[in-house]
């Protein structure tokens, strides 16, 4: 059994087409990334494995391009375009990731194949083919903050500057909304039996991601507040230091929602004569009122919940908390969860090659558990022109002697 | 596309097919409402072109409703605690035997299977779990995590895209199956690069606030302007971009003094280069710094609100990304749109959330078959 995609072919070119590119080729597509012969950019963006900044040692690239397979093409030379164009005829899907006006430049953009009526076209730019930003530089701290996530995310103390949350989310949310488009293209090519460009907008995309914000805006005509580790207008703190120099995350403040839950929190502070006052029934009347009339019964609650926890190490407040019915959790960082059995458990983790290394390691799967159709792991990220063989030669009918010479000329 | 489906995570997946064109029922019970709802407008934002049905599942006609639907349902998708659904009467046994093909989307915090499925979270606590919120933050400070649940819009993307894909298989196979989601599995997956780092090189990941490690460059933060509380993200990438930024800071000598003449200085000398840039930023309109840089090929970008996007953005708005709907009850009002256009094909949104039951009926005479007599019935027995 292979991943539901298989049998589509996709071509992917450019530095913001590579989440897209991934989610599609781990789901089983064949999936050919197009590199210039120097490499993708994607190649010199770290981490590196120990720090060596070498072509195939980036864990960036590798983590983003599994199950792809690569070929190297400079699209400025005469006989690249040529064998692009040949390679787009064949081809269900093209992600466009280099730019706008980029492959248009070159007379290879979704314009030069209109005659080709079945391809599905995403172009995914940073803000967009129109308007009047469309050309407007770039990064992910920027977009991060143009879209309205920095100004949510930060600290209580608002003399220190709101915060771009780490992690390149801007490509991620960007790729995720991209393959929504792809996967939807492809369900009006069955029934029109006719592709179309998909104009993905990373700016757009992010300012999507911002929950609470919208109604804030429209519906109360006020900016939500940026707050440590929690939501706007919470006055509880959610994220408290424990016992061991670890941060766990109270969802509510600590303050249970259910009875039940209140019976369990008030039997595990008693085994530490913790509970204080708050076996008081009045406390009781927290479970039946909304957070913000809690007034001051609410923030003692609170309070001696949050001293409780500040003297218990982490992971019971953890474990603990979930076992009375509290979404309490951990604050890991994203290595931790390497140890954590529960993943195993659904076989979450692939074991797999890393160019570069010697040991496996262990990739996550994929976000979503299919019954019928596993993500699996294929093949690691390609080297730089591993497949241009087997595609050139194979697939496209170019003898190896013009494949020589082609690479001669730097061509692929 | 049959949606069982509250709070944010789910309806956050349900409305990518609902503004996509796909037929998008909501299923509510008035003993068990969703407690978005208490947010009337975020609940209308996430709820757009779906109706909304209530159906009793207690009550064996209010049952008879939700499986007709089920039976007439591609999709199948619920965002309770694991295993709630199953013991409301509904576990992928009986969705199958409803409908052999059909497709069920479970999303929890940490799946249905594994030995902590128990478990629950919100959006803060997966974020937790999965690293999000210990990278995220000030390198000389407690993370700052996010001030919102994120992860909900990311369990909702990756629920629509899984889905999708159940939906191409069956369409080449026949075959339906259940994909089993969890939420903190989303936030893992997008943590994949650190994890690598860790174990390849033994690197715990550190956090480096709106630095930038790779590449290691600098400046590259958020630095104060003239008016309180309004901040501009600055990026540069080469030497060229310092050059230029000292310029339009009117500090051109900056540039060249030996302190910060070369990226690998100003990357070892950043703190004092970021407070001393903030002096300087301090000094301008965030807006307009933010022009005259974007001009002249520097990255940057005031932090913009959601009242900058709203009623300022020129982007956002030449692009229509904010059309107006009408909902029954908060009347018209502007709606976050799907951030992508399609040459053969336009979403829309009709339509306001559904207010509870506003399609019951409706949606019984013309989707499920039942006549008015049928339907006073059930109503007067409130099974419906």
């Amino acid at each position: 059994m292979t991943g539901p995609m298989q049998g589509l072919r996709i071509l992917e070119v450019g530095d913001l087409g590579e989440v897209a590119g991934k989610l599609l080729a781990d789901a089983g597509a064949d999936l050919i990334l197009v590199e210039p012969p120097a490499g993708a950019r994607s190649r010199r963006t770290g981490p590196f494995v120990e720090d060596l900044p070498t072509r195939e040692g980036s864990l960036h690239y590798a983590y983003l391009n599994t199950n792809k397979r690569g070929v190297t093409l400079d699209l400025s030379q005469p006989d690249g375009q040529d064998l692009w164009r040949r390679l787009v005829a064949q081809t269900d899907i093209v992600i466009d990731g280099a730019g706008l006006e980029v492959l248009d430049g070159f007379g290879l953009g979704y314009d030069a194949f209109s005659e080709a009526e079945h391809l599905i076209w995403c172009s995914i730019t940073p803000f967009g083919r129109t308007g009047p930003w469309r050309h407007r530089p770039t990064s992910d701290l920027i977009s991060m903050a143009l879209g309205g996530i920095v100004m949510m995310c930060g600290y209580d103390d608002h003399s220190l500057p709101p915060v771009r949350p780490e992690g390149e989310h801007s490509r991620y949310i960007a790729g995720e909304y991209a393959v929504v488009g792809i996967l939807a293209a492809l369900w009006q090519r069955v029934q029109l039996g006719l592709g179309q460009l998909v104009d993905v907008s990373m700016h757009e995309a992010i300012s999507s991601t911002t929950e609470g914000a919208y109604m804030n805006w429209e519906y109360l005509g006020r900016n939500p507040e940026r707050q440590t580790g929690r939501h706007a207008g919470t006055a509880e703190r959610w994220q408290l230091l424990c016992a061991d120099g670890k941060y766990a995350v109270l969802f509510g403040g600590g303050v249970p929602r259910a009875k039940k839950a209140l019976q369990g929190l008030l039997a595990w502070m008693d085994e530490y004569d913790a509970a204080a006052d708050l076996h008081d029934p009045k406390y009781e009347q927290l479970l039946h009122i909304r957070p913000a009339e809690g007034g001051e019964l609410r923030k003692h609650f609170a309070d001696t919940v949050a001293g409780f926890v500040g003297n218990r190490p982490m992971e019971e407040v953890y474990r603990r908390g979930q076992e009375i019915g509290m979404p309490w959790g951990p604050v890991r960082l994203p290595e931790e969860n390497l140890d954590d059995p529960h993943w195993a458990d659904r076989d979450f983790w692939v074991t797999a090659s890393v160019a570069g290394h010697p040991e496996l390691v262990r990739y996550p799967r994929a976000g979503y558990r299919m019954g019928q159709t596993p993500i699996e792991f294929r093949t690691p990220a390609p080297a730089l022109g591993e497949h241009n063989a087997a595609v050139f030669i194979n697939e496209l009918g170019v003898t190896s002697d013009e494949l020589a010479r082609l690479q001669e000329r730097g061509v692929v | 596309m049959c949606d069982f489906t509250w709070i944010i995570a789910g309806p956050q997946a349900t409305r990518i097919f609902a503004d996509l064109g796909a037929e998008v029922i909501k299923v509510e019970n008035e003993s068990y409402l969703d407690a978005v709802r208490g947010s009337a407008g975020l609940h209308n934002n996430f709820h757009r072109n779906k109706q909304g049905i209530t159906a009793n599942i207690h009550h064996p006609k209010g049952r008879e409703v939700v499986e007709r639907l089920i039976a007439k349902s591609d999709i199948v998708i619920e965002n309770y605690s694991s295993g709630a659904f199953a013991r409301m009467g509904f576990p992928y046994q009986r969705l199958k035997e409803l409908r052999e093909d059909i497709i069920y989307v479970s999303l929890s915090g940490f799946g249905h299977e594994g030995r902590d499925a128990d478990y629950a979270t919100w959006g803060p606590t997966a974020q937790g779990v999965s690293g999000m919120t210990a990278v995220s933050g000030l390198e000389d400070q407690p993370p700052a995590g996010w001030g919102y649940s994120y992860l909900d819009h990311t369990a909702g993307f990756y629920a629509a895209i899984g889905a999708m894909m159940a939906l191409w298989h069956r369409r080449q196979t026949g075959e339906g199956q259940h994909l089993d989601m969890a939420q903190v599995e989303t936030g893992m997956v997008l943590a994949g690069v650190p994890m690598l780092d860790f174990q390849v090189n033994g690197r715990h990941y550190e956090r480096i606030g709106n630095g930038s490690r790779w590449p290691a460059v600098a400046p590259h933060g958020i630095y104060p302007t003239a008016d309180e509380d309004r901040w501009i993200a600055i990026a540069t990438e080469t030497d060229e971009h310092w050059a230029v930024l000292c310029e339009v800071l009117e500090r051109p000598e900056l540039a060249t003094e030996p302190r910060f003449a070369s990226n690998e200085v100003r990357f070892q000398a950043r703190e004092a280069l970021d407070a001393a840039l903030g002096r300087l930023t301090a000094r301008f309109d965030a807006d307009s710094l933010a022009a005259a840089l974007s001009e002249r090929g520097v990255p940057a970008g005031a932090c913009q609100t959601i009242e900058d996007r709203m009623e300022h953005d020129p982007q956002l708005a030449a692009r229509g990304f904010y059309p107006t709907a009408e909902h029954p009850e908060l009347g018209m009002h502007r709606f976050e749109g799907l951030p992508m256009h399609f040459s053969r094909a336009r979403w829309r949104i009709d339509r306001g959330a559904p207010v509870l039951g506003e399609d019951t009926r409706t949606v019984l005479r013309d989707l499920l078959g039942y006549d008015e007599r049928e339907i006073a019935e059930m109503t007067a027995e409130a099974a419906i």
